[in-house]
């Protein structure tokens, strides 16, 4: 009878309840979720064997009441194995649905793969060591259908990938092992797993060979033997669930967890903790993760109302904004036209006398002329309006203020209102904010239209004009920025963080309007020019 | 303010002679009402109104007003490119305003290239026919002429009043149908860099839920 160490496993395993099989069970598909992501059923063999390995080096450190058991016979166990592979990949799927997001996206995969990658470099000494200490434990491994099976799979699996450095170390340990193996395993026995193998192999095989033209996914694939061995222990646990070899494969955990204090979180995902706290802790994150979802939800509606893009949408301002562009477009090409329909000198005349208008249209530093001086017994609305009338006087045009001025004097008076809360208000800043702005771009796409056919153009005047206009606007919006939040920071709120939040929000909107009435004016610029030339 | 689900945006235009009612034409459509007086459009100005076409699919049509007035002409031009739909607008009681429809539409060809629009004839202030000697007016052009003169172009033909809302509604639907028919056959696809039809979900919000349910709609008709 060929002898294994998972026939232990097998033997431990009787006695023990279907409940705790089925607990188990649940577990072991959470391993499997590290299978299923480095995705080689091949290296599902190579565990066993580096279980192997690994109880090995446990053996070395003096865990001799572990090959106790190894005289027994295997071939249950492998019948069971067999068995249950096909279970344990449909448990796969129900397992990782419960976790959600886990299996979501490559992010986890990649995270998976760099964790492998770790646990392989503190591994690889670990695994090379049970290729030293083989030597001496070889006479306990013989008959090891394991081994055999591993060294096989490994010796395929590495001359496939193309060996590195490191991974060509790590296949000399597993010839050692191979080495040590061979001869022992019974031939019926391997003739049966790797007919076993190769089916299963079989459905896996493209998506493998997929994954092992990347080298170094496949040095992962390989090192990555604790997770196989987590798994493997889980797939003997299936068909049996002994404790003692629970407790042999936690050992085994902690062995290595020495090394390796990464494993702790590999072995948190992988439910092998001890479960209760951990389960709970599962649960009470998901709960967490739920909680916060319907923030983000509740939030995202809430945002939706309050969206600056949207209204200034609505208000029409993209679209005057679009239809500037257009104009402002079309212009320039008119201009660049006649730039190149001129002879040399002519055209470093235009040049220059565009240059010279640009510079005009240059917004002063800081405002220098700070003439907000209170204009007597003027409402607000009088003073705005009166400001737009001084900027523009130059123009030659006749401008329509009235839009803003309107708005201006409905979001004073509604603030007048009594009985407003902080939401409220933050909405109406807002709105108020985009809806000034949209009057705003108006204002130059339509001043950029009239310019266009004023019959006398009048290129500094215009361009002073609307460097003021601009000046003024931006004021404007900054303005009812500062009312909005006065309002505000008046409201002796219960959320402090909340009212400061929306401060900050309405002024983060208000440089946001500026930005766009800056924007709006550059795009008048070719629009000046052209009268020049 | 204008609901924000709609499946697909499109950009339509209007041009014709100045003072033949493009303007009303629009404020009754957005708006249901009618001004007696209001100021002739300065370059182009912008209208919205959600419809839904037959499978309940819901557009924005999003409305160019152009200026008619002659001296604009050379602006209303830039204006053109991203429409998907033209709006031919003429006075059933102005002769010329009539006569000039070909060159309209010859216009809007050449600047709409390489896009082919679908167009629509309007005639506009049927309310003011056999109102007779008050206001002097009288229809000019005669419907039987307009029908004639769109199916020999391959137009749709409506008569419409601002005043009484008279197929107001069914201009802008005739259209908006004939557009999506033709985004059903796959004549017209949503484009970048081309803004005649945009879809819905593109908005700034675009990941809200009710958006999302536009995209389900939009992926079934694609």
């Amino acid at each position: 009878m060929p002898q294994s160490d998972s026939e232990d496993f097998e033997s431990a395993d009787e006695g023990h309840s279907n409940a705790t099989r089925k607990e188990r069970k649940k577990r072991n598909s959470s391993s499997n979720y590290s299978d299923n992501l480095d995705s080689d059923f091949e290296q599902r063999r190579p565990q066993p064997k580096e279980s192997n390995s690994t109880e090995k080096v446990a053996t070395t450190d003096g865990w001799d009441d572990f090959d106790v058991d190894e005289s027994e016979t295997a071939k249950e166990t492998h019948l069971k194995f067999g068995d249950d592979k096909p279970i344990m990949s449909s448990s796969q799927d129900t397992g990782w649905n419960d976790f959600g997001d886990w299996g979501e996206s490559d992010t986890v995969k990649s995270e998976e793969i760099k964790q492998n990658t770790t646990l392989e470099l503190s591994n690889n000494a670990q695994i090379q060591n049970p290729s030293v200490t083989t030597k001496e434990t070889e006479k306990q491994i013989k008959s090891d259908g394991w081994g055999w099976g591993w060294g096989v799979d490994s010796l395929l699996s590495t001359a496939t990938a193309g060996i590195s450095t490191i991974t060509s170390q790590v296949s000399q340990g597993i010839t050692t092992v191979l080495e040590t193996g061979i001869g022992a395993p019974n031939p019926e026995e391997l003739a049966r797993i790797t007919k076993e193998k190769a089916k299963i192999t079989e459905n896996e095989v493209s998506e493998d060979k997929q994954e092992m033209t990347d080298s170094t996914f496949q040095f992962g694939s390989l090192l990555s033997g604790v997770t196989k061995f987590v798994e493997n222990t889980g797939t003997k646990v299936i068909s049996g669930g002994l404790d003692t070899l629970e407790v042999i494969g936690k050992k085994t955990m902690e062995v290595l967890q020495d090394g390796d204090p990464g494993l702790v979180k590999k072995r948190a995902m992988l439910g092998l903790e001890t479960e209760k706290p951990i389960l709970s802790q599962i649960l009470r994150e998901a709960k967490d993760r739920a909680d916060e979802e319907d923030k983000v939800k509740e939030a995202k509606r809430e945002a939706k109302e309050v969206h600056y893009e949207s209204l200034f949408d609505d208000f029409e301002g993209l679209v005057h904004l679009e239809a500037l562009e257009m104009l402002s477009r079309q212009v320039s090409m008119r201009i660049e036209e006649r730039l190149r329909s001129s002879d040399p000198e002519k055209r470093l005349d235009i040049k220059e006398t565009l240059q010279q208008v640009a510079e005009l249209c240059e917004m002063p530093e800081d405002d220098e002329d700070d003439d907000y001086e209170e204009s007597g017994d003027l409402s607000k609305e009088d003073v705005f309006h009166e400001h737009l009338q001084r900027a523009t006087r130059d123009i030659g045009l006749k401008l329509q203020f009235q839009p803003l001025i309107k708005q201006y004097t409905e979001i004073l008076t509604w603030l007048e209102s009594n009985d407003l809360n902080e939401k409220a208000i933050y909405k109406r800043a807002v709105s108020g904010l985009a809806h000034a702005t949209a009057l705003c771009v108006e204002l130059y796409h339509k001043t950029g239209e009239m310019l266009l056919v004023k019959p006398r153009r009048s290129t500094a005047d215009e361009a002073d004009a609307l460097t003021q206009l601009t000046l003024v606007l931006t004021k404007h919006v900054s303005e009812l920025a500062s009312i909005f939040t006065e309002e505000l920071s008046k409201k002796q709120a219960e959320d402090k963080d909340l009212v400061n939040n929306y401060i900050t929000n309405v002024f983060l909107e208000a440089g946001n309007s500026s930005k766009y009435i800056q924007n709006a004016f550059q795009l008048a610029l070719p629009i000046i020019q052209i009268g020049a030339v | 303010m204008v609901d924000p689900i709609f499946d697909y945006q499109f950009r339509l235009i209007l041009i014709g002679d100045s003072t033949v009612g493009k303007s009303s034409l629009l404020k009754y459509f957005t708006d249901g009402k009618f001004a007696e007086l209001s100021d002739p459009t300065v370059g182009v100005d912008f209208f919205a109104r959600i419809i839904e076409v037959q499978d309940g699919t819901r557009i924005k049509l999003q409305l160019w007003d152009t200026a008619g007035q002659e001296r604009f002409r050379s602006i209303t031009k830039s204006y053109y490119r991203n429409s998907v739909g033209a709006l031919l607008v003429y006075d059933v009681c102005n002769r010329s305003s009539f006569e000039h429809i070909p060159l309209w539409m010859m216009e809007a060809k050449r600047h709409i290239e390489p896009h082919r629009p679908v167009f629509a004839l309007v005639g506009c202030k049927v309310d003011l026919v056999g109102t007779d000697s008050k206001n002097g007016a009288r229809r000019e052009v005669s419907c039987e002429e307009a029908r004639m003169f769109a199916e020999e172009n391959g137009l749709h033909h409506v008569e419409t009043s601002a005043k009484t809302g008279v197929n107001v509604e069914q201009a802008f639907i005739l259209v908006a149908q004939e557009v999506y028919n033709r985004i059903q056959t796959g004549e017209y696809k949503v484009e970048d860099g081309w803004d005649g039809i945009k879809s819905g979900f593109n908005r700034p919000n675009g990941m809200d839920f009710n958006l999302l349910e536009a995209e389900t709609v939009q992926s079934t008709c694609c």
